[in-house]
C-alpha cells in the first residue's frame, strides 16, 4: 500500500532536525577530531581518558546496581498494588528526574552535610556527602525513582490471567512470580538500570562539586579538554570513545524500553495490598523509605533556603538572591535568570513537542520504523550534554551569530535532550492507532493532511500535556549543556547555571535560595503534570 | 451435602459494589451456567469464588468448609478465562502436566492422566507443540485439560468460548461438557450467550445488576422468565395484552392483515436467514419486535400481529401493544 504523504513529511521533519542539530554537528566535530594527526600522537592528552573511564564505570555501575537493588522492590509495590493516591505518588517520584543535578547536590549537603539538617546532629552520616559515596548518593536520588517507575511499568505489562491461572492450578505466590511477572518486572528494572547507568556514568556536576578532579567522569574530561585546555580535537577523540563505550547500554535501554511499552499495560494489573504477607510489608517499607528520602531532600532544600546554618534571622538567603550582590556576581538579576530559564524552557518545549508528535505518529503508523526512530531520538542523550553542546557550538555557533545569539543553541540542546522522553509520553495515547479514522475522514472528502489533523491529531492530545510539561521541566533544570554554551556573566544565564556560579563564588545562601526557587518551579510543573493526569511513564 | 455453597456474597472493585448478596448451591459434578448481560457481575462472581476478588460480605463454602480466608492457590478451584493464558514457553504436554508436577504426583500417574486428557480432548497430536502453534479452539482445549489435570473440586469457566471461531464453537462446547462429565468435575460457567447457556448447563441462573434473578433447570427458567428483564434477555418480545404484559417468542408471532382499532406494526427489515425468515418490526410506541416466520415480509408495509403462545411475566410498564393470544 502506498504510504500517505503526511507520514513521509512527519518522518522527514524528525530526521532532518536530528540530522541537522545532532548527528551532523557531532559527526563533523568527531570526524575532524579523528583526522587530526597531532592529537592521535599526543598520548599525554589522552592519558586522562583511562582514569575518567574508570571513574565513569565505577560511579555508573555502583549507582545503577544500588538503584536496581533498592528500586526493584519499591517498583513492585507501586506497580502491583492499588492504594489511594497511587497516581499522584507515581508522578511525584519523577520530580528528582526533572531537577538539575546541582540542586540534588545542594540538597544532599543541606540534608547530610556538616551543616545539614541531619548531618549536623549526626556526623556519622557525613561520609555520604563526599567522594564517590557522595556522588553515588546524588545519583541514587535520580536513579531510584527511574527504576521504581520502570519496574512498575514492567509489573503492569505482566498478564494477570496467567498469574491467576498459576494460582488456580495450585501454584503459590513464588511460583506465580516465576511464571508470570518476574520476566516483565525484571525487564523494567533492567531498563531502568541501563538508563541510570548511562546517566550516572556521564554525570557532570556531582563529581566536580563533591569530589573534584580525581573523580572526574568522561564527560567532565571532555569538558575540560574542550573548554579549559582548549584542545577540541582531543576532546573529540575522547567523545568518540565515550560514544563507543556507552552506545551498547544506551541501545539496550531503547530496545528494552520499546519492548516493555509494547507489551502492556494488560489491565487489572494492580490489586489490593495483601497485608497478611510479610513480603508485602518489606516491599512497602522500601517504597516508603524511597519516598521519605525524596521528601527529606526536597524539605532540606526548602528549609535551608529559609533558615541557613547559624542564621540569626530567617529569609536572609532570599534577600541576598534578589539583591544587588547576586546581580553583580551573575551579570544579571536573579529574576532575569528566572525569565531566561522560563523562556528557554518554553521554547524548547514548543520545538520538542512538535518533533515528538511527528516522531510519535511516524512510529505508530509503521511499528517496524519505531526502533530506528527511537534510537535516532536517543542520540543526543547518548552524545551527552557536553558533547552535544560542543558540537552545536563548533558547527552552528558561527552561523547563528556566536555568543550574541547563543540562546538559540541553548533552546535546541534542551529540546534535543527532552524529545526522547516526550516521545514515550506520546506513544501511550497513540498506541493502537489504526487507519480507520483517517480512512473515514478521507472517504468523506478530507485531504490527507485534513484527515490527519481532524481524525488523528486529537488522539495525541492527552499525551501532549504530559510531554509538553516534561520537555519544559527538563529544560527548566538543564544545566550541563547550558553551562557549556554560556560565557561568564552572560545575559542568557539560566537559574541552574546561576546556582552553580553562586556556589563557585562562595555565596551558598544565595545558591541555596536559587535552588529552592528552581525546586518550587519544578514543583509547579509537577503539580501541572499531576493535574493533567499524566506522567504514567 | 452440596459441593459449593455461596451465601449472601457481596463483592466489588474500587468503590463500586458489583455483587449484591448472591446465594446458590452447586452439587457434586453439576454444571451451573450463569447467564447475564455485559457488566452484570458474572466475572466478578467467579473471581470472588476463586479468591481473586475480596469478599465484602457473605461466605463461600466448599465441601462444607468455609474457604473465605484461603488464598486462591489453596482453594482447589480451577479457573478458565476467555483467553486461555497458556504458558507460552511450555509445550502442550508441559502445560497439561504443570499442576500434577506441582502436586508431586508419581510420574506414571501423571503420564496416565495426561494420556487420558489428551484422548478425551483430542490433544494427542498436539502434545509437542507450543501455544503459538495452536488454533484458538486447540488452546482452549489445552487450557481445560490443564485445569482438569489439577483435579480441582470445582472449575470456573469465564466465557471460555467467546473468542473461539463460531464454526467450531458448538463442537467445543460438547467436548467441554463431555470432559467435565468424564472427570465428574463440577463447574460454574458464565456467559452472555443464550444458546450456550441453555445447551451447557444442568441448571441455569440469570444474573442482572449483580443479583440472581432466577435459578433452575434451563427449560424451567426459559419457560417461565420471572421478570420483563429476564424475558427480554432470553429473547422474548414483551407485548401488552388485556392480561397484562406477556412475553412472546419471535417464532410464536404470526403476521396478519392490520385491523381497525388494533395496533399496526411497520416492517423495517426482513430477510431470509437459513430455513426461516427474520423480520424486524416497529410498533406504535416505536418499540422493536422480532418475528421469525416461513417467508420474509414486504419492507415498509404495515401488519397486525397475533400469537399462538405467550408467557405471563410480572406486571410492569407495557412495552408493546399486541392484541393478545390468538388476536385477543
Amino acid at each position: 500500500m502506498r504510504r500517505p504523504g503526511t507520514d513521509r513529511l512527519l518522518l522527514l521533519a524528525v530526521v532532518s532536525f536530528l540530522a541537522a542539530f545532532a548527528v551532523l554537528p557531532a559527526g563533523a566535530w568527531l570526524v575532524g577530531a579523528a583526522a587530526t594527526e597531532s592529537v592521535r600522537a599526543d598520548g599525554a592528552v589522552l592519558g586522562a581518558a583511562g582514569p575518567a573511564f574508570a571513574n565513569s564505570l565505577l560511579q555508573g555501575g555502583l549507582s545503577a546496581a544500588l538503584a536496581v537493588a533498592i528500586g526493584y522492590p519499591a517498583g513492585v509495590f507501586l506497580g502491583r498494588y492499588r492504594w489511594p493516591g497511587r497516581g499522584a505518588v507515581r508522578s511525584a517520584l519523577l520530580l528528582p528526574f526533572l531537577l538539575p543535578t546541582l540542586v540534588m547536590v545542594l540538597g544532599l549537603l543541606d540534608l547530610l552535610g556538616p551543616s545539614g539538617v541531619l548531618g549536623g546532629p549526626f556526623p556519622a552520616l557525613r561520609w555520604l556527602t563526599v567522594g564517590v559515596p557522595g556522588i553515588v548518593a546524588v545519583n541514587l536520588l535520580y536513579n531510584i525513582p527511574i527504576v521504581v517507575v520502570l519496574t512498575a511499568v514492567g509489573c503492569e505489562a505482566a498478564s494477570p490471567a496467567l498469574e491467576e491461572t498459576v494460582a488456580s492450578l495450585g501454584g503459590g505466590p513464588a511460583r506465580a512470580y516465576r511464571e508470570s511477572w518476574a520476566a516483565p518486572s525484571l525487564a523494567g528494572a533492567a531498563c531502568g538500570g541501563l538508563l541510570t547507568f548511562v546517566l550516572s556514568a556521564l554525570s557532570f556536576a556531582p563529581p566536580i562539586l563533591l569530589c573534584g578532579d580525581r573523580c572526574a567522569t568522561v564527560e567532565v574530561a571532555v569538558y575540560r579538554l574542550a573548554l579549559l585546555d582548549a584542545e577540541p580535537a582531543a576532546a573529540g577523540i575522547l567523545a568518540i570513545a565515550l560514544i563507543a563505550a556507552f552506545a551498547v547500554p544506551a541501545i539496550a535501554y531503547v530496545l528494552l524500553g520499546r519492548r516493555l511499552r509494547g507489551r502492556g499495560p494488560r489491565g487489572r494489573a494492580a490489586r489490593p495490598i495483601p497485608w497478611r504477607s510479610p513480603v508485602t510489608w518489606g516491599l512497602a517499607a522500601v517504597f516508603v523509605a524511597v519516598l521519605a528520602g525524596e521528601l527529606a531532600l526536597v524539605g532540606a532544600v526548602l528549609f535551608r533556603s529559609v533558615v541557613p546554618p547559624g542564621a540569626t534571622r530567617w529569609g536572609g538567603p532570599w534577600r541576598v538572591l534578589l539583591g544587588p550582590t547576586t546581580a553583580s556576581h551573575l551579570g544579571l538579576s536573579a529574576l532575569a535568570a528566572v525569565g531566561n530559564t522560563l523562556l528557554f524552557a518554553a521554547l524548547a518545549a514548543a520545538v520538542g513537542i512538535v518533533l515528538a508528535t511527528a516522531a510519535a505518529f511516524a512510529v505508530v503508523r509503521a511499528p517496524t520504523r519505531g526502533t530506528p526512530v527511537a534510537l535516532l531520538l536517543f542520540v543526543p542523550v547518548l552524545l551527552s550534554p557536553v558533547v552535544l553542546a560542543e558540537a552545536l557550538t563548533t558547527f552552528w555557533g558561527p552561523l547563528v551569530g556566536g555568543t550574541a545569539n547563543v540562546w538559540i543553541l541553548i533552546v535546541l540542546s534542551q529540546a534535543l535532550l527532552g524529545i526522547p522522553f516526550a516521545l514515550q509520553s506520546l506513544e501511550i495515547p497513540l498506541a493502537g492507532l489504526g487507519p480507520a479514522g483517517r480512512e473515514a475522514a478521507a472517504s468523506l472528502g478530507a485531504s490527507p493532511w485534513g484527515a490527519f489533523v481532524d481524525a488523528e491529531l486529537p488522539r495525541a492530545r492527552s499525551g501532549w500535556q504530559t510531554a509538553l510539561l516534561f520537555v519544559f521541566a527538563l529544560g527548566l533544570g538543564e544545566f550541563t549543556a547550558t553551562y557549556f554554551l554560556l560565557t561568564p556573566l552572560s545575559r542568557f544565564t539560566t537559574l541552574p547555571v546561576a546556582v552553580y556560579d553562586l556556589t563557585a563564588d562562595r555565596l551558598p545562601g544565595a545558591a541555596g535560595a536559587a535552588s529552592a526557587l528552581l525546586l518550587l518551579l519544578s514543583l509547579a510543573v509537577f503539580a501541572a503534570v499531576v493535574a493533567s493526569g499524566g506522567a504514567e511513564e | 451435602m452440596p459441593l459449593l455453597e455461596v451465601d449472601g456474597l457481596v463483592a466489588g472493585w474500587g468503590r463500586r459494589e458489583v455483587l449484591h448478596g448472591i446465594s446458590f448451591v452447586l452439587a457434586e459434578g453439576e454444571l451451573l451456567t450463569v447467564l447475564g448481560p455485559n457488566g452484570s457481575g458474572k466475572t466478578t462472581l467467579l473471581r470472588a469464588i476463586a479468591g481473586f476478588e475480596p469478599r465484602r460480605a457473605g461466605s463461600v463454602r466448599l465441601d462444607g468448609r468455609t474457604i473465605d480466608d484461603a488464598p486462591p492457590h489453596r482453594r482447589s478451584i480451577g479457573l478458565l478465562f476467555q483467553e486461555p493464558a497458556l504458558f507460552p514457553r511450555r509445550t502442550v504436554l508441559e502445560n497439561v502436566a504443570y499442576a500434577p508436577l506441582l502436586q508431586r504426583r508419581p510420574e506414571p500417574e501423571i503420564r496416565a492422566l495426561v494420556d487420558r486428557l489428551a484422548q478425551l480432548l483430542a490433544l494427542s497430536p498436539l502434545l509437542a507443540r507450543y501455544p503459538d502453534e495452536l488454533s484458538g479452539g486447540e488452546r482452549q482445549r489445552v487450557a481445560l485439560a490443564r485445569s482438569l489435570a489439577a483435579r480441582p473440586r470445582l472449575i470456573l469457566l469465564d466465557e471460555p468460548f467467546a473468542s473461539v471461531d463460531i464454526e467450531i464453537r458448538a463442537g467445543l462446547r460438547a467436548e467441554f461438557r463431555a470432559a467435565l462429565r468424564a472427570f465428574g468435575t463440577a463447574a460454574v460457567h458464565v456467559t452472555h450467550d443464550r444458546e450456550e447457556a441453555l445447551f451447557l448447563g444442568d441448571r441455569l441462573a440469570l444474573l442482572f445488576d449483580g443479583r440472581l434473578a432466577a435459578v433452575g433447570a434451563p427449560s424451567e427458567v426459559f419457560g417461565a422468565p420471572g421478570s420483563e428483564q429476564a424475558a427480554a434477555f432470553l429473547g422474548y418480545n414483551l407485548m401488552a395484552s388485556p392480561r397484562g404484559t406477556v412475553a412472546v417468542l419471535p417464532e410464536a408471532l404470526v403476521p396478519e392483515a392490520p385491523a381497525p382499532g388494533r395496533p399496526h406494526y411497520r416492517v423495517l427489515a426482513s430477510a431470509r436467514v437459513g430455513a426461516s425468515s427474520l423480520s424486524v418490526l416497529e410498533g406504535p410506541a416505536g418499540e422493536r419486535i422480532e418475528l421469525r416466520g416461513p417467508e420474509p415480509l414486504a419492507v415498509g408495509t404495515e401488519v397486525g400481529l397475533r400469537w399462538e403462545h405467550e408467557v405471563r411475566v410480572p406486571a410492569g410498564a407495557p412495552l408493546n401493544h399486541g392484541a393478545g393470544a390468538r388476536g385477543g
